[in-house]
């Protein structure tokens, strides 16, 4: 399937409509919170349905996925960061936050490789659906000892400079940002992860009679929802890509190069190391190329609010997000299918 | 004629993400208590009309009498020197249940 089939997706198309909405200034407004409603569906239907998938899995392959998972998600932030330091248009505390976004994952991204690839009647494993929730935490953490290990650094250069002490503010325990503990559980506590792993193990573990029930809400109006969904991104995209000049352009091209970046290496990972199909490499190298706009965010305000929040939403929501939604996924299909064949 | 009696309202602009870290400082510092309100606007931090949910600010508000308030004024002013995004401003009010406020947060 060609690139511009995928655009030929009618949820890739309602994308491309609230983009559009929201350059042509339309009056058109989604009622507040009806993304959040829309996700939380979206990640409790593919939860489920992968849940009831994997109850027949394979122990040992979903083991090595998880590790897999735990290593992309701890290895890219780090290619990230010394990439955007490489750039030298952030300082070190932007180039924590936002390589924590490209670590992590985003589940629309994901959902849209699933539409793709079930229109392409390409079959994929369960297994990178078990990556997705694990990939969301790692990167968080990493990209908090980046940024701690950068805080120190520059406190201990502005220390240098005003000896006077004005650059030490008095530390008291209430403002530590959260203590690092506190933090970890944070990450690993993230809605999206809970709704995701408590999904899966209801789909495992429920009677196969009851979860039949299911299937109308989970399987047959999922893809309508997802248009829903990726209407609404679109509009929120278009907005956030209204921010691009204080980007600037060697920013917005670390938001298109590091996922082909991240993407290889999944597609490296899906295809050779965990031995998958097409479909499932596929979704691996989304996986690696997509960058999170809804767990990540809220973690780096609270624990890194020295960077620039106008940075990483615009570098992930406003560039990679579209940008995978529309070249990526079918670029990675393509790149895995002539590895296969 | 009602009597009213003066109090100080402290009132806060934030992002959400920082609302638990903020209901934890009222509760140390002694407020009896807040209110939060999603808000929507532009500043220096640009545009903040982020409707959908995610990345939503708010505006958060709680009374106290003046000769409580600097210690949770103090917390802010720390956080705000940690880089946090916060604009905090104060004004004054009358209210008529001055009691109200006197009970600290648990």
């Amino acid at each position: 399937m060609s690139s511009l089939n995928n655009l030929l997706l009618p949820a890739v198309l309602f994308f491309a409509l609230g983009c559009i909405a929201r350059l042509i200034k339309s009056d058109l407004r989604f009622p507040p919170d009806l993304a959040k409603v829309l996700s939380i569906y979206l990640l409790m239907a593919i939860g489920l349905h992968g849940g009831h998938e994997l109850a027949k899995a394979d122990f040992v392959i979903a083991l090595n996925s998880i590790m897999w998972a735990l290593v992309l998600g701890f290895t890219l932030p780090i290619i990230g960061y010394l990439a955007l330091l490489m750039t030298r248009k952030v300082n070190p505390m932007d180039a924590a936050a936002i390589s924590a976004h490209y670590g992590s994952v985003s589940a629309g991204t994901f959902l849209t490789a699933i539409a793709y690839l079930d229109s392409a009647g390409v079959d994929y494993e369960s297994y990178p659906l078990i990556m997705l929730a694990v990939m969301e935490s790692p990167a968080i953490i990493v990209g908090l000892i980046l940024a701690a290990k950068a805080r120190q650094s520059m406190q201990a250069d502005k220390n240098g400079l005003s000896p006077d002490g004005t650059g030490t503010v008095a530390a008291n325990t209430d403002d530590n940002n959260g203590g690092f503990g506190g933090l970890m559980r944070d990450a690993f506590t993230n809605g999206s992860v809970v709704i995701l792993i408590g999904s899966m193990i209801i789909g495992a573990i429920s009677m196969p009679s009851g979860m039949e029930k299911l299937f109308p809400f989970i399987d047959d109006i999922f893809m309508g929802v997802l248009c829903l969904f990726l209407f609404e991104m679109g509009m929120v995209a278009a907005r956030r890509l209204g921010d691009f000049r204080q980007v600037g352009w060697l920013l917005a091209a670390f938001g298109i190069v590091m996922p082909l970046v991240g993407g290889m290496v999944g597609v490296l990972v899906g295809h050779y190391i965990l031995d998958f199909s097409v479909g499932g490499a596929t979704l691996v190298a989304v996986l690696g190329a997509s960058a999170s706009y809804i767990a990540v965010p809220p973690a780096m305000r609270l624990a890194v609010p020295e960077a620039n929040p106008s940075f990483y939403l615009t570098l992930s929501l406003g560039i990679t997000f579209p940008f995978n939604v529309m070249v990526g996924i079918p670029l990675y299909h393509g790149v895995v299918q002539s590895l296969a064949t | 004629m009602v009597t009213l009696y003066p109090e100080k309202l402290i009132n806060i602009i934030t992002n959400d993400a920082l609302e638990d870290k903020l209901v934890d400082s009222f509760k140390k510092y002694g407020a009896s208590g807040y209110t939060i309100l999603r808000a929507r606007g532009a500043g220096s931090s640009g545009r903040q009309a982020d409707m959908t949910g995610f990345d939503a600010n708010i505006l958060v508000k709680v009374i106290m009498p003046e000769e409580r308030m600097q210690d949770l004024l103090d917390s802010l002013e720390r956080k705000i020197h940690k880089g946090y995004h916060l604009t905090v401003f104060i004004t004054d009010i009358e209210v008529m249940t001055p009691g109200k406020f006197d009970k600290t947060l648990n």
